[in-house]
């Protein structure tokens, strides 16, 4: 490397002030993105991006590896019915044939060493608004690891949805690549129910076209550990993004979401909101929230949100917000973050009309995520994942219901 | 006909400063359909009676026992205290964020009642409530108290009151922060409530205002931590007149008891 390296400084138009970017390089998008593992050095927690995981749990993420192939995968409605192959294209291709390979690069060593352990990629592909949700099923059947790479794309003016459902035993590398075309309009749901034993460490790279609105929504309910990285950008203007996350956290899991928002068109609109209750000694959630607004998106308009609900002592949770702002011209760029435990005085005034604890909890719990629920917006959702939470929440009262008797 | 007894009440609350007795010896006897005035200072331990009744965490019982219809409810916990048929409407009620106010009540109900009520008549029944104490219907979809003026937290107060029907209802300064024409609305709602339900009423308060909206049987002088004075209604126009003064402790600012 040049020991000295040029600094250009831009100087303002006395016309337009506001069109000059700003005098400093950007931090955020200097650190590598490659296909090429040996760009990434093997990860520390001295590297930022890994300064909350426990990578000594994860060492079988960083080399490349041979799939086990213990992964299956069906793809249909998510009543049941078969694809209409008119609206619905599903097929395997081979890594880097496209559309594979075409929405960046990974950004770190677990996603290039993704890319290259992954044997081929599904891809499941909108042609028009299909009659229900599209249901992709990712079962695993073992511990040993695998990797998977799935390509959603949506054509130009196409509206629908695509689920994609994590359960089983696994140890599952994955890519994502979501891009869409112009003037579409999509939803990708993405859920984690895994086992107790399960890893999973997964990269989306996510380009939404000009026009364009994708609703990314995450559930992550179950897993040992699971990591799950974000990268998107916009393809043109007026592209809209909402990013929702909720997750469940039990004793001793690590569950991290990272999301890496970029305006990089003008007069694009971002929300990125995710909320976690954790519960039990050693529960680990992480949320890093990044979002960058390049000199050439004039009229950018971001919000990003966390909040987290401790409900028994011992949880611990990460929450950073980061916003990097190149352009004065913007609508708005704001954050907010919070971690807390169950309000006595919410929970005083449900007892207070006559009910008790335990749902009183119940009801505190199903406010804080309800909202998030309703607008993940699939009906055949939407009451699953309620009762998910219900039922862990339950499961989590026992346990601490178990932990005082043997304290005694 | 019920009785609500308070025996011997001593009461504590953590401080940053260490623990501090507020209630020290108070006795009072509540039937149903009386209405009891509870007047006094700022800082006389009011608000502490009436949390300390509901079974509120921050405090702590040290003796005296508080009998409903002869059992005990400070062993009991706060839900049980309401299914037994204690109220009490907050001064500052609490928000809820993402609970409607429909599935609350609809809970609420269902616990103290025993039983889901029949889905017709509840609506009908809130329905109606709503429209009496002037509330928008909207209110219904929103989450509890969230974003509520403190006047509209004070209607949903009453709301509730009408609705869960309870043997004792206390009113926690239910007139602070109201102007006249809410505090007419939310009086005329608790009259009503305790005209269909001729349930006791323990009625908190600083000012003598709400009085003259509903009418207390009995006005006490709470100080100290305990009740100091008891007379009729006669004892409020007094206080109106001479404030609070005789009851503070030597030096300190007079009060008023005029809003």
């Amino acid at each position: 490397m040049a020991d000295n390296v040029e600094i250009n400084i831009p100087v303002a138009d006395p016309d337009d002030p506001y069109a000059v970017p700003a005098a400093m390089p950007s931090s955020a998008d200097t650190s590598p993105r490659s296909f090429d593992v040996a760009d990434f050095a093997t990860p520390t927690r001295k590297q930022d991006d890994w300064r909350f995981t426990p990578i000594d749990r994860i060492p079988e993420f960083f080399e490349p590896f041979a799939p086990s192939g213990e992964t299956r995968i069906s793809v249909g409605y998510i009543d049941g019915s078969p694809l209409d192959d008119d609206d619905v294209d599903v097929r395997e291709v081979a890594i880097g044939e496209a559309p594979c390979g075409a929405v960046g690069k990974p950004s770190d060593r677990a996603a290039a060493v993704e890319w290259n352990s992954a044997r081929s990629a599904w891809v499941v592909e909108l042609k028009r608004e299909p009659a229900h949700p599209v249901l992709v099923q990712v079962h695993g059947e073992g511990l040993d690891p695998d990797a998977l790479h799935l390509v959603i794309v949506a054509r130009d003016q196409v509206h629908g949805d695509v689920v994609v459902e994590h359960d089983g035993d696994a140890q599952l590398a994955e890519g994502v690549e979501i891009v869409t075309g112009r003037d579409a309009h999509i939803g990708t749901t993405f859920i984690q129910e895994w086992s107790a034993d399960s890893k999973h460490v997964a990269n989306h790279r996510i380009r939404l076209g000009a026009e364009s609105s994708l609703r990314h929504s995450v559930v992550t309910l179950g897993g040992a550990f699971v990591r799950i990285r974000m990268d998107q950008e916009f393809g043109g203007e007026h592209g809209d993004l909402n990013m929702l996350g909720i997750y469940f956290v039990d004793p001793g899991e690590h569950i991290e979401h990272r999301t890496m928002v970029v305006h990089n068109h003008p007069e694009c609109r971002s929300r990125v909101v995710y909320k976690g209750a954790l519960s039990g000694k050693g529960a680990h959630s992480t949320w890093v929230g990044n979002a960058l607004i390049e000199p050439t998106a004039p009229g950018t308009d971001s919000y990003e949100l966390n909040r987290n609900l401790v409900l028994t002592p011992g949880a611990i949770a990460d929450s950073e917000p980061n916003l990097e702002i190149e352009n004065g011209n913007i609508i708005g760029a704001g954050h907010a973050s919070s971690v807390g435990r169950f309000d006595d005085e919410e929970l005083f005034y449900l007892r207070s009309r006559g009910i008790p604890e335990r749902q009183a909890r119940k009801l505190v719990v199903r406010g804080f995520f309800g909202e998030l629920v309703e607008e993940i917006g699939i009906d055949e959702l939407a009451a699953h994942l309620m009762d998910a939470i219900d039922r862990r929440l339950a499961r989590g009262e026992d346990e601490d219901t178990q932990h005082a008797l043997e304290e005694k | 006909m019920s009785t609500l007894e308070i025996k011997d009440l001593y009461a504590s609350v953590e401080t940053k400063e260490g623990r501090k007795q507020i209630l020290r010896g108070v006795n009072l006897t509540v039937n149903s359909g009386e209405t009891h005035a509870i007047m006094g200072p700022n800082g006389s331990g009011k608000s502490t009676l009436a949390y300390t009744l509901a079974g509120h965490p921050k405090y702590e019982v040290d003796s005296g026992q508080v009998l409903l219809d002869g059992e005990d409810i400070l062993t009991m916990t706060p839900d049980e205290r309401a299914k037994a048929g204690l109220f009490l409407a907050m001064q500052y009620p609490v928000e809820v964020p993402g609970v409607s106010m429909t599935n609350f009540l609809r809970t609420a109900k269902t616990e103290i009642d025993g039983k889901a009520p029949a889905i017709r008549t509840w609506t009908k029944e809130l329905t109606e409530a709503m429209k009496r104490l002037k509330m928008d219907p909207k209110f219904a979809t929103r989450s509890v108290n969230e974003g509520f003026s403190g006047g509209e937290k004070k209607r949903a107060e009453v709301l509730q009151l009408e609705l869960l029907k309870p043997k004792f209802a206390i009113l926690d300064e239910t007139d602070s922060g109201l102007d006249v024409d809410a505090l007419r609305i939310v009086s005329e709602g608790v009259n009503r409530a305790k005209a269909a339900d001729d349930f006791g009423i323990l009625m908190v308060t600083h000012y003598t205002r709400i009085l003259k909206y509903i009418k207390p049987d009995i006005v006490h002088v709470f100080a100290d931590g305990h009740f100091v004075k008891t007379g009729g209604p006669e004892l409020a126009d007094e206080l109106e007149e001479r404030g609070y003064d005789e009851y503070l402790p030597e030096g300190s600012d007079s009060e008023s008891a005029l809003a």
